[in-house]
């Protein structure tokens, strides 16, 4: 099974889609699902897979102002694209996520004023929702900062494999240089407090769901062959 | 230190690695990249942790290096390369290449693939609908381009924008000199 890298690209970061998938090919990564807030806007999407040797998906980054216009937006992208995420920006906003099955992966902000609740981890582990775990702070953070935001990672650790939910890591790359190879980002995830065989299936975990998400599925468990 | 007994020596690994950067020049020095890299050892694992790795930084010409750290801490060396993302300011990755026992074998091993690692300086233009800019440099397929609307690249605070030039004309991956689409 292959490692799959979820990433940003232009608009919204400052990398092309192909040259994200030029660069995550070369650093070993089989897969990458480019995720946006806004997919119609990305630019020049077919241009990525022209790029041999890498599977490219594009992916949905839910995002609203309330909850319920929230869940029509997961609703309306969970038919179009193959990946749904969640930015869990607020509470409210995490728990709608956990409560909803259309939603592949609910990234958590890793705030020790605000960790993962218990309800919300049931939830997540009921729906069959993904816990994403960026671990971009800690690249980007120094000191006190990174030591208050592994100490969230790890309560929010703690409580994923309490309630046997997915977790998955990603750099969270927005440009090329942000990219980082798997064996590097299993290295992060050891640091951050994530067993060996934990982070090599959280890298594995986006490809088997892509791959499941675009099996054409008629209802819960019936599909159409 | 050395040790005067050969049997109480410790082993050692090797690691290759590029370091891909915004530099203009392509030319970082050594001292400024094992500060960094020093700096986020020390700020991951602390000061027992650093001293127990003993890493250094064997040889640099700008953009291919060698690192050595002791065979039991290869993991946290990867974690130290990959937390750095930036050398004096200016936006980096450290790319390891491999990993080897002896100074020779990594050479032999992992430099022959690297040697085409030179940059190419352009100065053309590229004038589109949603994107305009001066390119910086060209590597095969890989277009730096410097976007006249500053803001544009603001997302993940790069100074270039990353492109290929399959997003410019829609040209072959393998496609290079003239026919790159540019």
């Amino acid at each position: 099974m292959s490692y799959f890298e979820l990433a940003g690209c232009y608009p919204e970061g400052s990398s092309s889609a192909s040259r994200m998938a030029l660069t995550a090919r070369s650093l070993g990564w089989g897969g990458i699902i480019i995720l946006s807030r806004d997919p119609d806007g990305i630019f020049m999407p077919g241009a990525a897979f022209k790029v041999k040797g890498i599977e490219v998906a594009f992916g949905a980054e839910a995002h609203a102002q309330g909850a319920r216009a929230l869940k029509s937006r997961i609703g309306s992208l969970s038919s179009r694209y193959p990946f749904v995420a969640v930015q869990g920006s607020s509470e409210e906003t995490v728990r709608m996520a956990s409560e909803d099955p259309h939603v592949d992966l609910l990234f958590h902000p890793c705030d020790i004023r605000h960790p993962l609740g218990i309800a919300a981890a049931r939830a997540a582990a009921q729906n069959q929702v993904a816990i994403g775990f960026d671990l971009s702070p800690l690249i980007h953070l120094r000191g006190q900062a990174r030591s208050r935001w592994m100490e969230a990672l790890r309560h929010n650790l703690d409580l994923v494999r309490k309630f046997h939910i997915r977790p998955a890591i990603t750099a969270g790359a927005a440009s090329h240089l942000e990219l980082r190879s798997p064996r590097e980002l299993m290295a992060l995830a050891g640091v951050a407090g994530f067993e060996a065989d934990e982070a090599r299936e959280a890298l594995c975990w986006p490809g088997r769901v892509l791959e499941k998400n675009r099996r054409n599925w008629a209802g819960p468990g019936v599909e159409i062959l | 230190m050395r040790s005067r007994l050969p049997v109480l020596r410790q082993r050692r690994r090797y690691m290759v690695f590029v370091l891909e950067s915004e530099d203009d020049s392509g030319m970082v020095q050594a001292r400024d990249l094992m500060g960094e890299i020093a700096s986020s050892q020390l700020s991951l694992f602390g000061d027992s942790g650093a001293a127990a790795n003993r890493l250094r930084l064997i040889s640099f010409d700008g953009q291919i290096g060698l690192i050595r750290f002791s065979h039991q801490h290869l993991a946290e060396t990867r974690a130290a390369l990959a937390a750095v993302s930036s050398i004096r300011g200016i936006k980096a990755a450290i790319r390891t290449k491999g990993v080897s026992g002896t100074i020779k074998s990594a050479r032999e091993k992992y430099l022959p693939r690297l040697v085409k690692l030179s940059f190419e300086s352009d100065g053309r233009r590229i004038e589109q609908k949603d994107i305009s800019g001066c390119i910086i440099r060209t590597h095969g397929v890989k277009v730096d381009l410097c976007p006249d609307d500053r803001y544009k690249s603001a997302g993940s605070g790069a100074r270039f924008l990353g492109l290929t030039s399959l997003d410019l004309c829609g040209g072959h991956e393998d496609a290079d000199g003239t026919a790159d689409g540019l």
